[in-house]
């Protein structure tokens, strides 16, 4: 059963375009001028019960205007959408009871309380009775393993906690949708985890359907099984996990410091892309080749530092939204 | 109804955190009315004089009565937030909740206010009892009357603020309309009472909020009469009612326009 469907969903935006310097800012008095922005461009996805599904791009690709549609916050200029069958639009406040919502970059807690202050708080805001609240906190808390610091004022926590407290509160009513837009921006890679982990157990345990956005590889790669990407306002790709692994993320990044330079020799399934003295830079298609298969052509004995990592999840997005650009001709 | 209770409530935990910042304005109110004693002890020449129906007594009071709603109602929330939330887009991140953001701002407001008003109120009480005596023929149950007539003209006050901050959705600036609001308020009916200008104007100051926020209020305290109570009174109800189909109809409308930066 979908439980976001979105079809030919646009939003454009005016926005004010000034002249530089003063004559620009005098002109712009008398004759103002607008610039339309599409942010979000004839979209159609659906969403699936219970799935974790990733909605990324690049920044400006609309990927926020498309979950503030969803969640009711912007008015689409055309198409249609729907989340648990409530049209955003209509029913906001109808939607608002099924939904969560977290955004990494804003607080939603009132950081002057403490987070079981602002649990009794989310849980009156969404009609919950004295009694549910106080049994969904203490399971929200046992989860979330809170109980150190539920009584500490917000403002008084770490970004790790405080972001615990936030998917926490927005978690509180049960919701049957959970829209995370960039959770774990600015954590460090233990609370990342942390996170990561507590989104999977919630996906399982309470079977929530889990609408992300990040930028982080991490995220996309540990939480969802399904990808859609877009860029300029348009999807560029929806396909499943597993498909993107295999076709974009078979390719991994090799950096070796050498005791003393020495010539790697040439094998299918590495490419050199950057060597200088004792520094070298390959990669290695793990299609073609395995990852230890491409280390046994480095001298063990001569290696003073190696770093494995993945392509960057820009330089994805890049190849994706360039070969979707060259297959349709722009 | 219970959320805007909690939320209330919340405000009201919030700024009992901040009471002596609040008695840190205290300064500013008593160095005000310091200076407005004086000039009324220099304009009534002398005692029992009467300038616009009005004894010196009565005529400090009033001004402190309508000093004390004026302080009181001061908010950062509906001069500052609304506006920001609205133009810098976190107004997004507080629209997705079950909850109508002009009645979640006024409750915000209420919940500021009910701590501010009574503490200026026992400032009020002090300076006057103790510098200019008491108010000449008041009877403690006025207060019966006045009291409700404060909180409405509270309430309106708020729900105008809220109206002109609702104004950044269309425009960039809320600013100079909030300082025009102010300053009406403020030279018209909070410093000198209605009665001081020209007859030819009153029926339009009695159009004004002027007539329901301080002016009313403060009236029924230094010169009650029922007659009067009920004009303002059927005032402040009409006042509401209009200000809430504004506030209504801005918030519908300009919920259509809202343009969220950075997403």
């Amino acid at each position: 059963m979908k439980v976001i469907e979105a079809e030919e969903l646009s939003k454009h935006f005016l926005v004010k375009q000034k002249e530089k310097g003063m004559k620009g800012s005098i002109k712009a008095i008398f004759c103002p001028q607008t610039e339309e922005i599409k942010a979000v461009d004839k979209v159609s996805f659906g969403v699936e019960e219970g799935e974790v599904l990733a909605f990324i791009g690049p920044n400006g690709a609309g990927k926020s205007t498309t979950i503030k549609m969803l969640t009711g916050i912007l008015y689409p200029d055309g198409g249609r959408v729907e989340v648990l069958g409530i049209d955003p639009v209509k029913k906001r406040k109808q939607l608002a009871y099924q939904i969560g919502t977290v955004f990494g970059q804003k607080e939603q807690l009132w950081t002057h309380l403490t987070p079981y202050d602002n649990f009794r708080f989310f849980g009156a805001i969404y009609d919950l009775s004295g009694g549910e609240t106080e049994k969904r906190i203490a399971e929200l808390a046992d989860i979330f393993e809170l109980a150190d610091f539920i009584n500490t004022p917000v403002r008084n926590l770490s970004l790790g906690q405080r972001i615990r407290c936030e998917i926490a509160a927005s978690l509180i009513h049960k919701p049957k949708v959970l829209f995370l837009d960039e959770p774990t921006i600015g954590l460090d890679p233990v609370v990342k985890e942390n996170i990561r982990m507590l989104i999977r157990q919630m996906n399982r345990e309470l079977h929530t359907t889990i609408f992300l956005t990040s930028h982080d590889i991490g995220d996309i790669e540990k939480l969802c099984k399904r990808i859609v990407i877009v860029n300029s306002g348009q999807i560029v790709m929806d396909d499943s996990m597993e498909h993107l692994k295999y076709h974009y993320l078979n390719k991994k990044i090799v950096e070796v410091k050498l005791q003393e330079e020495t010539e790697l020799p040439p094998m299918e399934g590495i490419t050199i892309r950057k060597r200088k003295g004792r520094h070298v830079r390959f990669e290695v298609d793990t299609s073609v080749m395995k990852i230890n298969d491409a280390l046994r052509s480095v001298d063990a004995e001569h290696v003073e530092d190696i770093n494995i990592s993945n392509i960057p999840l820009e330089n994805i997005i890049m190849e994706i939204y360039q070969s979707e650009g060259r297959a349709d001709g722009l | 109804m219970r959320k805007y209770v909690v939320i209330y409530r919340s405000v009201l935990m919030e700024n009992l955190q901040y009471t002596v910042n609040i008695a840190m304005g205290f300064i500013s109110y008593f160095f005000i009315i310091f200076v407005f004693i004086n000039l009324w002890d220099y304009m009534y020449a002398a005692p029992g004089d009467l300038i616009a129906g009005y004894t010196k007594e009565q005529m400090i009071w009033y001004v402190m009565i309508t000093e004390m709603i004026w302080f009181g109602a001061r908010s950062t929330t509906i001069r500052q937030q609304v506006p920001t939330d609205i133009r810098g887009g976190n107004i997004a991140y507080l629209v997705n909740k079950p909850y109508w953001y002009p009645l979640y701002i006024l409750a915000k407001y209420t919940g500021e206010w009910n701590i501010q008003l009574p503490m200026y109120a026992v400032l009020t009480t002090v300076i006057g009892v103790t510098m200019v005596g008491a108010v000449p023929n008041f009877h403690p149950v006025t207060l019966l009357a006045a009291v409700p007539c404060i909180v409405l003209g509270v309430t309106i006050h708020g729900m105008f603020k809220i109206c002109i901050s609702m104004l950044s959705f269309w425009i960039e600036d809320s600013n100079p309309f909030q300082w025009l609001y102010d300053k009406l308020i403020l030279v018209v009916g909070t410093i000198f009472p209605v009665e001081i200008f020209p007859a030819s104007l009153h029926p339009i100051l009695k159009l004004t909020p002027i007539y329901t926020v301080c002016y009313g209020p403060a009236k029924l305290i230094v010169d009650f009469s029922v007659e009067k109570y009920l004009e303002i009174l059927l005032a402040q109800v009409l006042y509401l009612a209009i200000g809430c189909g504004i506030m209504c109809l801005l918030y519908e409308k300009g919920g259509r326009k809202l343009y969220v930066n950075g997403g």
